[in-house]
């Protein structure tokens, strides 16, 4: 388990890197099934979830899942124009915006539970995301959540709810609590040992590898979900070194100035620092 | 072009209970402008999925278009066999011929879009998808139908060459539709002939007051 002089150290140089890469605020956690240690600097601070938010959604889509409301084969109809959290007026996802084309070309057409799960984890898709919230609801979600004692994540609505961000209602979410939306997946309690690895095999297949994953040696794996708008830069993920040691988890909030830039870079350097206090390696 | 149409018609109160929980044939149900409609009752029979791909309504129009629906729909009309949808949905294909000879390129039929029965999620009053005349359109060749632009354009096409076609208005507002077309026949029922015939006794003439027009399907 690392010291106390060595979590100091580490408290002391996330301080740093983000001082000098110039963000507004930095929140880190990890647990680390090694050494069954957890810290965290600035865990309970909330920040906008961004993108990380569709790791909490994964979960309530499964839950639905669990409960038979849904099959992973279903089929949904892919629909762009939802619903305000403010004022029920309809929106749409922004084509030129949204990660993803490939849910686009789907549009009057379907696509399935599972498709969706992906698109909205490995691309980022921001139209996939609202389609599953919708049809699971937002409720149902939260539900789910309370089920897993997640704490720290505060959903909301979906995703580019211009109107509900203007009026300061968004998806929040804590270090701390991004911590507990991974690790029952990473522990196979998230509904069942089968549903958990389903999750965590979509989590593997990120295509968004230049925060924590960047951090970390080659040879590691790392099972992650970024989340990234104008004034905050993030990364969860769950990580497995080559070496014979047991995984860890880590999540690095980060808040800057509007068009702040360096923010991959910041969130691989403290993915960095992490890894070197876990192992000892580098130092 | 041979059209092949090999499917049995059957009257849906004599269906199973499950069935008729679902398709709810001839019953009343209300429209969002409060006005009873009565479903229909006359049902084609699609034995399975093989049966709707190569069924054809008309000659470019295939049967699974005006069936498939999503996970709102109830679970029977999802996942069993023999599905079953009102034989209106042949006036709707013939309809939609019209459009696509008028447009001369692919009139794609949304999932969700064709025949929904009153128990599918979306179907919260007497939506004419119940009856099988109603269909969304999402896209026409490489055109997507979601601004007002190509709504309206397209609208004056299908008014061209079907003047008595419902539109729904585009717009964000109850009954409008602003990321679609959605056009229908009204609460139209096919009764084929081989049908039973009805009742001796005449139901009672609705005390409503009839206006003239289309009201929101």
């Amino acid at each position: 388990m690392p010291s106390e002089q060595a979590r100091t150290e580490l408290q002391e140089q996330v301080a740093t890197i983000g001082r000098e890469a110039g963000a507004k605020a930095v929140a880190v956690a990890y647990f680390d099934y090694e050494t069954r240690s957890e810290w965290e600097l600035d865990g309970d601070r909330w920040f906008h979830a961004a993108s990380t938010i569709k790791v909490p959604v994964l979960l309530g889509v499964f839950g639905a899942v669990h409960r038979e409301e849904i099959a992973l084969q279903s089929r949904v109809h892919v629909r762009n124009r939802f619903t305000s959290k403010v004022g029920g007026g309809p929106y749409r996802i922004d084509g030129d915006r949204d990660a993803n084309s490939k849910v686009y070309q789907h549009l009057g057409q379907t696509m399935k539970v599972n498709e969706l799960a992906f698109h909205m984890i490995v691309t980022s898709s921001n139209l996939a995301t609202n389609l599953l919230v919708d049809l699971v609801g937002v409720e149902a979600i939260r539900r789910s959540l309370e089920e897993l004692e997640v704490t720290g994540v505060d959903l909301v609505r979906g995703v580019e709810d211009e109107a509900a961000f203007r009026e300061g209602i968004n998806n929040r979410v804590t270090a701390r609590g991004m911590i507990s939306v991974l690790r029952p997946i990473e522990e196979g309690t998230a509904y069942s040992v089968e549903l958990s690895a389903r999750m965590l095999e979509i989590l593997h297949q990120q295509e968004f590898r230049s925060g924590i994953p960047a951090g970390v040696p080659d040879g590691a794996r790392v099972a992650n979900k970024t989340g990234e708008i104008s004034t905050v830069a993030h990364d969860a993920a769950i990580v497995y070194l080559p070496e014979r040691r047991k995984p860890y988890v880590v999540v690095v909030l980060t808040e800057w100035e509007s068009g702040g830039t360096g923010r991959s870079d910041t969130i691989a350097r403290i993915s960095r620092a992490v890894y070197r206090h876990l192992t000892g390696n580098g130092r | 072009m041979r059209i092949d149409f090999p499917l049995r018609m059957v009257d849906g109160l004599r269906l199973k209970e499950e069935y008729r929980e679902v398709l709810r044939p001839g019953e009343l149900v209300r429209g969002r402008d409060g006005r009873l409609r009565r479903l229909p009752r006359w049902f084609y029979e699609i034995p399975n999925w093989r049966v709707a791909l190569k069924t054809r309504l008309s000659p470019h129009f295939v049967l699974w278009e005006l069936i498939d629906v999503d996970v709102r729909e109830h679970v029977l009309l999802r996942t069993a066999w023999p599905r079953y949808v009102p034989c209106a949905v042949t006036l709707l294909a013939a309809h939609l011929e019209l459009l696509r000879a008028a447009v001369d390129t692919y009139v794609h039929v949304a999932a969700n879009g064709g025949y929904r029965s009153p128990r599918h999620a979306l179907a919260t009053h007497a939506s004419t998808h119940c009856w099988g005349t109603a269909a969304n359109l999402y896209r026409i060749g490489d055109d997507d139908l979601d601004d007002k632009a190509t709504i309206t354009r397209y609208h004056e096409t299908i008014t061209r060459v079907m003047p008595g076609v419902y539109l729904r208005p585009y717009g964000a507002g109850v009954g409008e539709a602003d990321d679609h077309i959605h056009l229908d026949l009204g609460f139209t029922v096919v009764v084929p002939h081989g049908a039973a015939g009805e009742a001796k006794e005449a139901p009672e003439p609705a005390s409503e007051t009839e206006t003239a027009g289309v009201g929101a399907p």
